[in-house]
């Protein structure tokens, strides 16, 4: 069964076009990766998906509620959990005002379970709030009244590496026990980790829908190297090598075989210097879905 | 549902406690000055250019009833009570929208409709605060000055006067729900408050403005009539709270309709 059903769902801005025929589904019980670099159009998928943008055209529902049907979406809305990118909190209120406001509303049930992993100051008003202690009260908020599906918009922004561990943790652990999960992001690492399947938008278009390991495999490391001695690219190079940059005696390249093997061949020469690293998404992009308009 | 309600009511706690403070105090300078004025009552008249009499309303100004609707009412209540409503309601939905506060609070199982009635039905604080807060400023006025008022007729001002607030708080929201500015939103309901209040009181004189003295909701209500003469218009303020339900309507179906 699907928590998310996206049919050809459009919205243009006169001449901009935010999202185009954007389809697909997001299976009960599954961390989505909604990948795309800023801009692509991801939060206005999501603002679509909540009823605060009316489509242009196509329609979508969302457990099982047609976004177009006002009255419905409220409805299934006590079983939603929103995270936004950009956290709107009355910021005279303390934190624990914040969740109170919100329980009000839709129930806390686990409130106090999620503040054992996720504790912003709640006695001090949020405008005295950094952005890492905005996110986890989003992040509390989002959760407390035991939500079977959310919608998180780049929620690892602005929290510490720990609590971003933390969070993806508590997502695989809430996934498990059955909640689905809209994960929205432009870092491809924290989406491979945590996701079981990812859609990639660029420029309002969905260009890639797949499951994780085959992305992961697709997408390969970017490898950068110095060594002590000029590069004989004839000899150092190797299939899996692709993208090579070489000058002198440094080499960058993006790596898509198997790891063990670029480690042995690099044990042959003296580096000086290396670096190994996710590429960036629009590396990925470039390699695997053609230039996008506007890189 | 009455989370909305109950946060908007707090948050407008603080700024009816302040206006009432200073309508405090500026009657207090008016009550100050209405001993000499009394006296000079007649040459004031003479002296006051026609318009600016026909603006505030005077009837009998020498006495603490033409005194208190010829001053006080007008301009303490009417214009800057008004343009409180007004801009208090220009930022409701406009600031809301702009920090994206919306985005979360319609994440909640609530509709927009909800949002916007619970949002004005918070204006009842400033309502209660502000009538009260110049019933009691007025009473212990006119006692420190030896000076008697009907309480009966100084409570209808008040009452008849609660539709032409919330007029305003119209006027105030249906500009929130279509301007994005916040700043724009305020002023423009606030202006329009004043505009049409200066409007009404230069239509009661020129003919060609008559229609702009119809339209503006300073001409539903009438201090004078009801402390001076003790006529009640129950009637004008049925017009003002009809008007405030279309101007609320409006302002749900735009809302209800517009992107966030």
């Amino acid at each position: 069964m699907a928590a998310i059903e996206l049919v050809e769902l459009t919205k243009r801005y006169g001449e901009t076009t935010a999202n185009d025929g954007v389809t697909f589904d997001v299976d009960s019980g599954e961390i989505f990766g909604y990948l795309g670099p800023n801009g692509a159009g991801k939060t206005t998928t999501i603002r679509l998906l909540l009823g605060l943008l009316k489509p242009t055209s196509g329609t979508a529902t969302v457990l099982d509620a047609d976004i177009r049907d006002r009255r419905a979406l409220t409805e299934v809305k006590s079983r939603l959990g929103y995270l936004p990118d950009d956290l709107g909190f009355e910021e005279r209120l303390t934190g624990q005002q914040v969740l109170d406001h919100f329980a009000r509303m839709r129930g806390d049930q686990r409130r106090a379970e999620l503040l054992e992993l996720f504790h912003p100051p709640l006695e001090k008003p949020v405008e005295t709030y950094s952005h890492g202690n905005k996110r986890m009260l989003g992040i509390v908020q989002a959760f407390m009244h035991d939500p079977d599906l959310v919608i998180l918009d780049e929620p690892t922004s602005g929290l510490d590496p720990l609590k971003q561990d933390r969070l993806h943790q508590f997502l695989e652990a809430e996934r498990d026990a059955g909640t689905t999960i809209f994960f929205s992001s432009h870092v491809l690492s924290e989406v491979q980790r945590v996701c079981d399947r990812v859609g990639i938008i660029r420029d309002g278009e969905v260009v890639a829908l797949e499951e994780i390991g085959s992305l992961l495999d697709r997408s390969g490391k970017q490898v950068r190297l110095h060594l002590a001695e000029p590069i004989d690219d004839s000899s150092f190079l190797t299939d899996e090598m692709v993208d090579v940059e070489l000058v002198d005696s440094t080499i960058q390249f993006t790596y898509t075989g198997e790891y063990n093997a670029l480690l042995e061949q690099l044990t042959q020469y003296d580096i000086v210097d290396i670096d190994i690293t996710n590429p960036q998404l629009d590396d990925i992009f470039k390699h695997y879905y053609g230039p996008g308009q506007s890189s | 549902m009455t989370a909305i309600l109950r946060l908007e009511s707090g948050s407008l706690v603080r700024s009816s406690l302040v206006l009432a403070g200073l309508f405090a105090l500026l009657s207090a300078f008016f009550f100050a000055a209405f001993p000499g004025f009394a006296a000079e009552a007649e040459l004031i008249e003479e002296a006051f250019p026609a318009f600016l009499i026909g603006l505030l309303g005077f009837e009998e100004i020498h006495t603490i009833e033409g005194f208190l609707a010829g001053y006080i009412y007008p301009l303490v209540w009417l214009v800057f009570g008004g343009i409180y409503f007004a801009y208090v309601s220009a930022g409701m939905i406009a600031e809301d929208i702009a920090t994206r506060r919306m985005d979360l609070t319609l994440s909640n199982p609530v509709s927009r409709e909800s949002v916007l009635v619970e949002k004005i039905g918070a204006l009842w604080v400033p309502l209660v605060v502000l009538n009260v807060g110049l019933f009691a400023v007025v009473v212990a006025g006119v006692t420190l000055l030896d000076e008697t008022v009907d309480l009966a007729d100084l409570a209808m001002v008040h009452l008849l006067s609660i539709p032409y607030l919330l007029v305003c708080a119209g006027l105030g929201i249906v500009l929130s729900v279509v301007l994005e500015r916040v700043e724009t939103a305020q002023a423009i309901a606030s202006g329009l408050v004043f505009v049409l209040w200066l409007a009404e009181g230069v239509g009661g004189l020129d003919d060609g403005y008559e229609w702009v003295g119809a339209v503006a909701p300073s001409r539903y209500v009438d201090p004078s009539a009801i402390l001076v003469r003790g006529e009640y218009a129950f009637a004008d303020a049925g017009v003002l709270f009809v008007a405030f339900l279309v101007l609320l309507a409006v302002a749900v179906a735009i809302f209800t309709r517009r992107d966030i």
